[in-house]
């Protein structure tokens, strides 16, 4: 479904992009992602399509709110019933919640219920409403972080299920990481559009990588010769060399793998070694992340098998592994 | 004393102190000789049925206001406030004189209301005006709070879920504002049923209870105002006290 909607209150807003599948529009905070969503859903003036011009009561969307504005009144059943009429409303609701998983706990009142439940109970309640479009506003603030992932795979395979195009909004990358279109947001315009295998395998520039949830992304310029540029990161108060990606005396965006990042001593005194000090170690699984000061920033460093943290460390990595976007 | 038990003692004087007039009641009642003046079984009638009229007055006429205000981001807010402030600021007996002097014969509005057949001086009519004006800046205040206190993003998803705004005040705005309603309701009704000054004023005849005890009072002397006032607390209280114990069950509305 094409979305195409232009907000002049109370932010200038455009926006235009398809929903397919599950969509995850990713921006940050005070981006107007959500007052996107309710302008589709007709809770707030704006021009566009689909739905332009109607009342919020004639457009079929299912809007599911931060914190999913659940009843407090009614109990979970009647929730759902709220959109239905008829004498069958009762069997139907059941009918959807049982397609959520949450029929044993039809009598329960929202506030007895976890995030991740008053979620389901939510997307019945959309549901039976028979929108042609989902609209999730941060699907997963609400959720325990220990059992986000578990809740937004089923969100997911519930929402495949049902077969109506959602469209998602978030600053969370593990959203972004699970979505079948990926659509990136900042300085409240579209800056990329794309499945999530090409955009993180390519994110078009610095903020692209950082709503990504990429780590080492800095800024800095580009200095020195045409034949030997530099890059000068003020941050970190060094500078060193790069491949000609930018020209010189542009200032950039770059970025760093974690895993490109290599460890020395800095009393081998290896050209190009930047010294630095640990601050943090994070452990993930197998995988132990370094939180390394530089300057006035801060580096992160994979360890991989059998690397050796030096008594006075210092970083330096191949110019290749740099990767470089012109702001 | 410890800090704990300090709040306790508090409560407990003041409670004794907002008990002591009932108490003294009880003791200064002469129960071997309780009896009751001519008219004050129509007394009870009167302020029973009139008083019931103004609260639905007051309900139907106060409800979309109150939630209106709640609801709406005006420019002259300020001014709405003023007005309702004003109305509950005025003394009882200066309100019954400002509605003499407009809905009386000789005011504007009651020349023109009683050509139309509607006399509002000393009937019906006037003694509910006279109860429906002492009680609905109360009951507009205290339910505008109620409203407010329903979380607006409630509403819009019930529009969202396809119901007209009309549907969604129905079945989400009110039942969620219920207890707060409740308590205005109840606060009106004791309102408009205990209101004397401006009753005086405006209807002396029908006689309810509160201007039938200083009738009494004057006639016959204080051992004829408290058995009517035992009587008053009797029909004053079911209202309130079913209203809140109503409203704290789930599905009242």
């Amino acid at each position: 479904m094409r979305i195409d909607y232009t907000i002049e209150h109370p932010i200038a807003l455009r926006a235009a992009f398809d929903v397919e599948g599950f969509t995850v529009l990713l921006g940050a905070s005070g981006e107007g992602k959500s007052l996107l969503l309710r302008a589709i859903a007709g809770l707030v003036s704006a021009q566009g399509e689909p739905f332009g011009g109607m009342a919020a009561q004639h457009r079929a969307v299912g809007y599911l709110p931060q914190g999913y504005a659940l009843f407090p009144h009614l109990n979970a059943w009647r929730n759902v019933a709220f959109a239905l009429r008829g004498p069958q409303r009762r069997e139907h609701a059941m009918q959807l919640l049982e397609r959520v998983h949450m029929a044993e706990l039809a009598e329960r009142y929202p506030a007895t219920l976890s995030g991740g439940q008053q979620q389901r109970v939510a997307l019945a309640r959309a549901l039976a409403r028979r929108p042609q479009l989902l609209l999730l506003d941060e699907p997963t603030s609400a959720l325990d972080p220990v059992t986000r992932e578990d809740v937004v795979a089923e969100l997911i395979a519930e929402v495949h299920d049902f077969g109506i195009p959602t469209l998602a909004v978030g600053h969370d990358p593990h959203l972004a990481a699970v979505a079948d279109r990926l659509v990136l947001m900042h300085d409240r315009r579209i800056i990329q559009i794309g499945t999530p295998e090409a955009v993180y395998g390519n994110p078009a520039s610095g903020a692209a990588a950082r709503l990504l949830g990429y780590r080492n992304v800095h800024r800095g310029y580009v200095e020195g010769t045409t034949n030997a540029p530099r890059l000068a990161w003020p941050d970190g108060g060094v500078s060193f060399p790069i491949n000609g990606q930018a020209a010189i005396g542009a200032h950039v965006d770059w970025m760093i793998d974690p895993a490109a990042i290599r460890l020395a001593d800095v009393r081998d005194a290896l050209p190009n070694a930047i010294p630095a000090s640990i601050e943090v170690r994070h452990v993930d699984g197998r995988i132990t992340q370094l939180g390394l000061r530089c300057g006035q920033s801060r580096l992160w460093v994979a360890m991989s098998d059998g690397m050796q943290v030096p008594e006075s460390p210092a970083v330096y990595w191949p110019p290749t592994a740099i990767r470089c976007w012109t702001r | 004393m410890s800090h704990a038990r300090l709040p306790a003692a508090v409560s407990t004087l003041t409670l004794l102190l907002l008990a002591a007039p009932f108490a003294g009641l009880a003791l200064v009642t002469r129960w071997n000789e309780f009896g009751f003046a001519d008219g004050d079984g129509n007394a009870v009638a009167v302020s029973l049925v009139y008083s019931l009229l103004a609260l639905v007055l007051i309900i139907a006429l106060g409800t979309p206001l109150a939630w209106w205000l709640a609801r709406r981001q005006l420019r002259g807010l300020w001014l709405i406030d003023t007005l309702l402030l004003l109305a509950l600021l005025t003394p009882p007996l200066a309100m019954g004189l400002l509605l003499a002097s407009v809905y009386g014969p000789y005011g504007p509005a009651g020349h023109l209301l009683e050509r139309a057949g509607l006399i509002l001086t000393n009937s019906a009519p006037a003694f509910v005006m006279a109860q429906f004006y002492s009680a609905l800046p109360y009951y507009v205040i205290a339910a505008r709070a109620a409203f407010e206190g329903v979380p607006r993003e409630l509403e819009q998803i019930a529009l969202t879920l396809g119901h007209s705004p009309w549907r969604s005040f129905l079945h989400v705005s009110l039942p969620l504002a219920r207890l707060g309603l409740a308590a205005a309701v109840a606060l009106a009704w004791v309102r408009a049923l205990g209101e004397f000054g401006a009753v005086l004023i405006v209807a002396y005849y029908p006689q309810g209870i509160p201007v039938k005890l200083w009738v009494n009072l004057q006639n016959i002397g204080l051992n004829a105002v408290y058995p009517l006032l035992w009587v008053f607390f009797l029909v004053a209280m079911p209202l309130p006290l079913i209203l809140g114990l109503a409203a704290r069950r789930r599905r009242l509305i």
